[in-house]
């Protein structure tokens, strides 16, 4: 028949073409990669990984730094000009269970203005506000189902100094648990004047 | 109080002298009861300003615990002098070695009470007058009127509106079945060949003559086959180009974590955990020390949080899967996006704070930045860095400073 002759490439290709496209996509795979050798670097990245590392342990890309490294900082370390300036180099030393010395030897060097205290307001919004709460009350949405989350405005609290906070902050305190490895030290000490602002605003 | 004189004083005024003289004596003659009176509720209400400041975050009134022991009856469990001296230095309590409190603070989990110095003899008194209170109260409640046990009765039962909604669906369900009902009588007459048309013919054999005329037609039978073809083809194009897009890859976590849950109702900040996101090219899966920063207290029980406790105590890593691939022929920043751009985690990455399981939900194709490039403006406000670029973009184009004006369409800006 003519129309056997006629079609019969063009049905095959359909037939084909609706075999390959016609299967459901699977959630659980990346699916079909054209040129993995261009997608997968060559050199080690931390967060892609296609095969275990031949040396490190556990077969991570990642390593962690050798006991001992200092790590060189990355953040301001000499703020105002001419008379005002000073320079810390915000290197503490001091362990998590002498809160006192952080008391009486740490200093905010982060000079307190409008910019530091705007800088504190968005880092207290991501790394303290759900728990301590929008005004330091410390009635968050996740403060209230963790229970123990002290109002910054209660007698106890308001005599603490910069570094006293700076200190707790670093290391955690009580219930709190340390938040040094998310906050760099210019980060915490703007963090501690906000903190301060919440404590006289009424 | 001063009140309540000035009340008496205007009320004076209006009377007579000796009437005055008379209301004074009175208002003077009562003035210790309700100084005392006033002295006592005072009191209370200044202890609950205090508690809820200093003690509710740990504490509650009831018997119920919190982190601390619920407070009800504590001023039948403990003496006076112990509480005060509890509250103003437990630490010292424990180091002398009195037995109540080191027991105490082992029940506890050795959770240090934070030291109340401030508070004075008559803020605590205050504070326990509160607690008394706030004790009492509720059970003059419970111990109200039979109406009160009928109310909860009452409202323990289905709501008019339940009733109502239920009724209405059984009536639409009734109305579906009749249709239903209609059309199986008259197929079932169509197919034994009652129906017939005005000429005689039965419905079946209409319906085989319509589909086969149909069929014979050649441009009818053409025109189905080509169509056929054409989107067939269409979607096999479409596929070839979604070779190496990965959206909707939404692979199985080894930990159950739920955006929806973090960021959705506890609104917890994405930098949070993602600290890197503003720092560096990646955004960083957290560590589980950040994991702990809540979870060392929060559903401790829960088998999911429980991986987490394994990985740390046996020191393994959690093997997350990643999510988005971005092929590493192609650079990217989060920080660059983030810090500089402004851009929301949303625009790239969907609405994950409604999300169970994190999805890939746009394509991360090429033509996908290359889009948001052209469309996006440079957010140039206040930023001297591009004031003279912005003078040089205006006097040659009308349109404003996109970010494929500054080099977002330059190939080697991503590919190098």
């Amino acid at each position: 028949m003519n129309f056997q002759n006629k079609y019969s490439y063009v049905l095959a290709f359909a037939f084909l073409a609706t075999a390959i496209t016609s299967c459901n996509r699977d959630p659980q795979s990346t699916g079909l990669e054209f040129a993995p050798n261009m997608y997968q670097s060559v050199g080690y990245e931390p967060f892609r990984q296609v095969d275990e590392h031949p040396l490190n342990p556990m077969g991570l890309n990642m390593r962690k730094p050798v006991d001992g490294t200092v790590s060189r900082r990355n953040y301001n370390t000499s703020f105002g000009s001419g008379d005002s300036a000073n320079v810390d180099i915000m290197v503490y030393n001091v362990p998590k269970d002498s809160i006192s010395i952080a008391e009486r030897t740490l200093t905010n060097p982060v000079p307190l203005n409008e910019k530091a205290l705007a800088e504190g307001k968005v880092l207290y919004e991501r790394y303290c506000q759900h728990c301590h709460g929008e005004g330091g009350a410390g009635d968050g949405l996740v403060g209230k189902a963790y229970k123990g989350v002290p109002n910054y405005k209660a007698d106890a609290y308001l005599g603490m100094n910069g570094g006293h906070i700076f200190h707790v902050i670093t290391h955690g305190k009580g219930r709190m648990w340390p938040h040094g490895s998310q906050l760099d030290p210019e980060e915490r000490w703007k963090v501690v004047h906000y903190v301060q602002k919440l404590q006289k605003d009424s | 109080m001063n009140i309540q004189i000035k009340k008496t004083a205007l009320i004076a005024k209006k009377l007579s002298v000796r009437m005055k003289k008379f209301i004074v004596g009175l208002a003077l003659l009562c003035s210790p009861f309700l100084a005392f009176a006033q002295d006592a509720e005072g009191d209370a209400a200044k202890g609950e300003t205090l508690f809820k400041n200093n003690c509710s975050s740990c504490h509650n009134v009831t018997a119920e615990k919190s982190v601390g022991p619920g407070l009800k009856g504590i001023s039948e469990r403990r003496d006076f002098p112990w509480l005060v001296s509890w509250i103003h230095n437990s630490q010292a309590m424990i180091a002398s070695g009195d037995p109540a409190a080191v027991k105490l603070y082992n029940e506890y989990n050795q959770a240090q009470m934070t030291s109340f110095p401030n508070l004075s003899e008559d803020d605590i008194k205050g504070i326990l007058a509160y607690i008394d209170q706030a004790n009492a109260a509720p059970v003059a409640a419970d111990g109200g009127s039979p109406a009160a046990g009928a109310a909860v009765a009452q409202s323990s039962g289905p709501s008019d509106l339940f009733v109502l909604v239920l009724i209405a669906l059984l009536v639409v369900m009734l109305l579906v079945l009749g249709v239903l009902l209609v059309i199986v009588t008259l197929l079932s007459k169509a197919v034994s060949g009652d129906a017939t048309g005005a000429d005689g013919v039965p419905f079946m054999d209409r319906l085989k003559t319509t589909f086969s005329k149909a069929a014979n037609n050649p441009a009818i039978r053409s025109a189905t086959i080509w169509v056929f073809v054409l989107l067939v083809t269409k979607a096999l194009i479409d596929g070839a180009y979604n070779v190496g897009v990965q959206q909707g890859y939404a692979p199985k976590q080894p930990i159950a974590f739920s955006h929806k849950l973090h960021a959705g109702e506890y609104q917890i900040d994405c930098n949070y955990c993602h600290t890197g996101v503003n720092r560096g090219k990646s955004a960083h899966i957290p560590s589980a020390n950040i994991c702990m920063n809540c979870h060392g207290a929060i559903k401790k029980e829960s088998p999911e949080i429980q991986k987490i406790y394994a990985a740390i105590e046996t020191n393994q890593p959690i093997e997350w899967v990643r999510v988005h691939n971005l092929p590493d022929l192609a650079y990217f920043n989060h920080s660059q996006h983030v810090n500089v751009g402004g851009l929301e985690c949303q625009q790239c990455h969907g609405e994950i704070e409604k999300m169970e399981v994190v999805e890939q939900r746009s394509s991360l194709t090429m033509g996908w930045c290359i889009d948001c490039h052209r469309k996006t403006e440079v957010n140039t406000k206040g930023n001297a860095y591009y004031d003279k670029l912005v003078q040089l973009h205006n006097s040659e184009s009308k349109e404003a400073l996109k970010v494929a004006d500054i080099g977002g369409l330059e190939c080697s800006k991503c590919h190098y």
